[in-house]
């Protein structure tokens, strides 16, 4: 059974239809990479499975585990192991980061009729990957997003994943705005995380990603729907010749 | 350091707040009217929490470097409306006052406020600021605000703004992403939303009054 499977999915926004008979199917285990261009509907692709209400599905389908995802509330997929690393993080003033991320562990153990980790068994489970990302206390007690850079907001976005531990993840434009030594130490926090039982969807324009974390498959995405499906030499091509010849 | 004055003050009081000294004013379902005047070198600050009350607040700031600094948090219910008037004066130049105002309404919960910033001819080089935030919780409810600034001298620097909606769709989007609750989330952002002026020891006040009004 895959762990994802979109089928022939129809999603707009307002009375704009993005994605238009979009499927894809991701197996347990594998790294798939979707490159496109700008307005290509990656991000809606990516809202629209964390379950944004602003976007509306018209038709189409998607399974996660073999349940319908479309079924659920943002919360419920993310509870079952969908989690989105956003482009651009909002800020929530006067949320720390550490309520936030122990509020958001506290549901999904609510979630499977578990009791609440104790302070020190979560402080303990966030410092060792807080550590590991170059995030300091000093940075968890400030509010969610509230002034950080955008190299600081994206391994804060990497922490919660590795956090929060879901099966599939999905990284929208995870190296916007970073620079090369910021990409290193997101890329590896992913990589670390790369498990038989999680997959990823990179959602990326540019080639620099895969470098760091390497897909096992990679899809081409123009105007709501996947135009072409490869291994790794497809970016490479792609980085040649651009998107013009799928137009 | 100048030395602090803890008050209480019951309805109807004059405050006279002495020179030289920072006075902290903290109170629960304040009402009635009261008038605090602030002398020279002093500083008035006050956090006010209100759960369905009037209340009428005046200050004068009547001496060379008074200033004020009020926060207030308003929770208005079905029944329980809060309508707060602030009015600050400026009757000496070189006088400072900060308002915000935040306010939380659920159900058919109503608010009004009115502040007014007063400075008169002859008070030179003051500096007033006036903001109001209110999220609405339910359709049915609603506020009023008219801000109001009053100013005759030419070389001051005033500013007021007022931001009334509901809860920012995209932060509870991100929460609840995270796995948290469409109603957790909604008492995280409103409790974040508050505890920005709120001091620690009265959140549990606020958090009592979201149980009570889910």
């Amino acid at each position: 059974m895959a762990l994802l499977e979109i089928k022939n999915l129809c999603a707009s926004v307002g009375e704009k239809e993005i994605l238009k008979d979009f499927s894809l199917t991701i197996e347990a285990g594998s790294v798939h990479a979707i490159m496109g261009p700008n307005g290509s509907g990656k991000s809606t692709l990516s809202n629209v499975i964390a379950g944004n209400p602003a976007y509306k599905i018209t038709s189409g389908s998607i399974q996660f585990k073999g349940k319908d995802l479309l079924k659920m509330t943002p919360d419920e997929r993310a509870n079952e192991g969908v989690f989105l690393a956003f482009q651009y993080p909002v800020e929530i003033p006067g949320v720390s980061y550490a309520t936030f991320l122990k509020q958001a562990l506290a549901s999904k153990m609510k979630y499977f009729g578990e009791k609440p980790l104790d302070a020190v068994h979560f402080i303990k489970r966030l410092k060792v990957r807080a550590q590991a990302l170059g995030v300091t206390d000093e940075m968890l007690k400030r509010p969610v997003n509230v002034g950080f850079s955008g190299g600081e907001k994206k391994r804060l976005e990497t922490l919660q994943m590795g956090f929060l531990e879901p099966d599939f993840c999905i990284l929208d434009e995870m190296d916007s705005g970073l620079d090369i030594d910021a990409l290193k130490v997101v890329s590896q926090g992913v990589n670390i995380m790369r498990e038989a039982h999680r997959s990823f969807l990179l959602i990326t324009h540019y080639q620099r990603l895969l470098e760091l974390i390497e897909p096992d498959v990679i899809h081409i995405m123009i105007d709501g729907h996947i135009v072409e499906t490869g291994d790794k030499t497809l970016a490479l091509r792609l980085e040649e010749k651009g998107y013009a010849s799928y137009r | 350091m100048p030395a602090i004055d803890k008050i209480d003050i019951n309805k109807g009081t004059h405050l006279q707040v002495a020179t030289g000294r920072l006075t902290r004013h903290e109170a629960i379902d304040i009402s009635g009217s009261f008038v605090v005047r602030v002398e020279e070198n002093a500083r008035y600050e006050a956090f006010f929490l209100m759960r369905g009350q009037k209340a009428d607040i005046q200050v004068e700031l009547q001496g060379k470097n008074a200033s004020c600094d009020l926060k207030i948090v308003y929770l208005s219910a079905a029944e329980t409306d809060n309508v707060i008037m602030t009015d600050i004066r400026h009757t000496h130049s070189e006088t400072f006052s900060s308002q915000i105002i935040k306010g939380v309404l659920v159900e058919t919960g109503q608010a009004q406020f009115d502040g007014v910033i007063r400075i008169p001819f002859d008070s030179q080089k003051c500096e007033g600021s006036q903001n109001h935030q209110a999220i609405l919780l339910s359709d049915k409810a609603t506020v009023k605000c008219t801000p109001e600034l009053e100013i005759y001298a030419d070389d001051v620097k005033c500013s007021h703004g007022s931001a009334i909606g509901a809860l920012n769709e995209e932060q509870l989007f991100y929460l609840r992403t995270r796995g948290i609750p469409q109603a957790e989330a909604q008492k995280m952002l409103i409790k974040g939303f508050l505890s920005e002026i709120t001091p620690d020891d009265k959140i549990s006040l606020i958090e009592d009054w979201m149980d009570a009004h889910e």
